[in-house]
């Protein structure tokens, strides 16, 4: 029999899709008109795990592997332990990428690509940060595919089985080892890379930039110098409050968010105040690994330019941002003030306001700058950053839509 | 079956809406200030609208053939675009899923996302000024 749907005085008819609603309406509960999610990235924790590197990663198809890293990394010892233990378990090391700047470029990314050619590699291994990672996945691209780095700008739109609308192809094996816990990079599908011609950074996303595998032990941030991991630890605290309230909210991320802001609470500051907890250390690796989102909003809109025009660190920037962009969308109506309800709870608090000045509290405490004047953001360069966090794609994530004004507003305030 | 017979109507409808707006003089400068070239690849119908957004130049729509370099290509099938202009497409999550593909700094385009609102209206009077209800009400 066929079911012929709800008629008017049937109680279901509420439950069904109401096809003249707008798309682009904003929805903050209920089963959602649309989501996605993915994440396959296969994660293992917990202490001594750079021993097994090889040993993990041959599982996932891994031969002769590139170690992409950056000078600073490899000077701590880190990386020997990580070679150590890439060829107990078997594998090759084909070679060492260690020239990745703190903000890596296409050019960057083509050499490492080139590198990995020239050395016969099948597979990427990246120790580092969000740069190392980003150059990795997308040099991984690269070598795989053909092309430059330049050519990978887009989303979704890496080659795909029957003319491009089918399973995307693979990508060579890719593994990574965090030095911070923030980006969350190792679980993501995306990366960015500066193009330093165009002064602009380019984002690539697409499922097969999802790494095969992340290792995060807390030895891996043993010499993380304490105002890296603050900033890098409230990065990772914006992504868990953006991915919760923004326009593309889902509850399987919602699930994700929270848990990692109850692990950044408990962990955040012990981090940074005793660097040697290892406890904390590895707690905060795993929250930054579960708190990402490639869904975000106006605190990463505004905090982009502010990196790429005037230098200020990511995580810095976010920091100094949250409390505002927190304030300025709660007021945008009882559904927003309902999400970052929820987080406040976790915070034991009540409401935005009182998260939005707990933000404060703790950005403070961590010894981190509370306003852009300290990091070299001057009163005439707000006009440059309304545009670039008007033409940012988080802006359209965000809850509450902000006009170039709001904008405007939120970085004086910033100020 | 595709909304548009051939890349003529595809051009008589969407590509005169980029005409309109390329001369609008409250909504041109707007744009503008996306600063750069952007192709729409449309499939089924094959057709192709190319759009020049310079801020501080006059604006340029080339239906078809063109001698513009675009920086942003965005490629959808015929249909997408279509029920975009009628406000019935999530940009964000017609990327998503692949139903709208975007190559080049889509930032560019993406923040003239929410100029867009007020031109839905438009298109669905155009289309009622030519009474092709047909393609309204399939959408």
């Amino acid at each position: 029999m066929e079911w012929s749907g709800a008629g008017p005085n049937d109680d279901r008819a509420a439950l069904l899709p109401d096809d003249t609603a707008d798309p682009n309406a904003r929805q903050m509960a209920g089963f959602k008109s649309f989501f996605q999610y993915a994440s396959p990235t296969r994660v293992i924790a917990g202490r001594d795990l750079l021993g097994s590197t090889g040993f993990e990663f041959q599982k996932e198809g891994a031969h002769r592997v590139i170690l992409v890293t950056d000078q600073v990394i490899r000077g701590t010892g880190l990386v020997d332990k990580v070679e150590a233990g890439l060829t107990d378990g078997g594998l090759e090391l084909a070679g060492v990428f260690d020239d990745v700047p703190q903000d890596s470029s296409t050019e960057v990314v083509d050499r490492c690509a080139e590198a990995a050619k020239e050395a016969g590699a099948d597979s990427f291994l990246a120790v580092g940060g969000g740069s190392v990672m980003d150059t990795a996945k997308v040099a991984d691209a690269i070598f795989s595919h053909g092309g430059t780095a330049r050519e990978q700008e887009g989303f979704f739109l890496m080659p795909r089985e029957d003319d491009g609308m089918g399973r995307p192809l693979d990508i060579a094996p890719l593994a990574c080892i965090p030095t911070t816990a923030g980006t969350g990079s190792e679980v993501s599908m995306a990366a960015v890379i500066k193009d330093p011609e165009e002064k602009v950074k380019l984002e690539v996303a697409d499922f097969p930039l999802f790494p095969r595998l992340a290792i995060l032990d807390p030895e891996s941030t043993r010499t993380l110098p304490p105002r890296v991991a603050a900033a890098t630890g409230m990065d990772a605290m914006t992504h868990a409050i953006e991915s919760y309230v923004c326009l593309e909210w889902n509850p399987h991320q919602d699930g994700r968010a929270l848990q990692a802001l109850r692990l950044i609470r408990d962990n955040l500051e012990r981090a940074v105040e005793t660097p040697e907890d290892d406890d904390a250390r590895g707690n905060m690796l795993v929250a930054a690994s579960i708190a990402i989102a490639i869904e975000l909003g106006s605190v990463h809109a505004m905090s982009h330019p502010a990196g790429a025009q005037f230098g200020v660190p990511h995580g810095v920037a976010n920091a100094i941002h949250l409390p505002h962009v927190i304030r300025f969308n709660a007021v945008g109506g009882a559904d927003i003030a309902n999400r970052y309800r929820d987080i406040a709870d976790v915070f034991d608090l009540d409401g935005a306001e009182a998260l939005a000045d707990h933000v404060s509290v703790v950005v403070e405490h961590l010894g981190l700058p509370t306003r852009l004047s300290q990091v070299g953001v001057p009163e005439e360069g707000i006009p440059a950053l309304v545009e670039g966090a008007m033409g940012d794609g988080t802006t359209l994530l965000n809850p509450r839509e902000p006009s170039e004004e709001d904008y405007a507003e939120l970085y004086r305030k910033a100020l | 079956m595709a909304y548009f017979r051939d890349a003529d109507e595809v051009y008589r409808y969407i590509g005169k809406l980029f005409e309109d707006l390329a001369d609008d003089e409250e909504l041109a400068p707007k744009f503008r200030k996306a600063n750069t070239i952007v192709q729409y690849q449309y499939r089924e119908p094959e057709s192709t609208i190319t759009v020049k957004l310079i801020e501080g130049e006059d604006g340029q729509v080339d239906c078809g053939e063109t001698n513009l370099e675009p920086e942003v290509v965005m490629s959808m099938e015929a249909d997408t675009a279509h029920k975009f202009w009628l406000g019935k497409v999530n940009v964000t999550v017609a990327l998503a899923r692949g139903q709208m593909k975007a190559r080049g700094p889509v930032a560019k385009i993406l923040k003239l996302v929410p100029l867009t609102k007020p031109i839905f209206p438009r298109y669905r009077a155009m289309l009622e000024e030519a009474d092709r209800r047909d393609l309204l009400e399939a959408a």
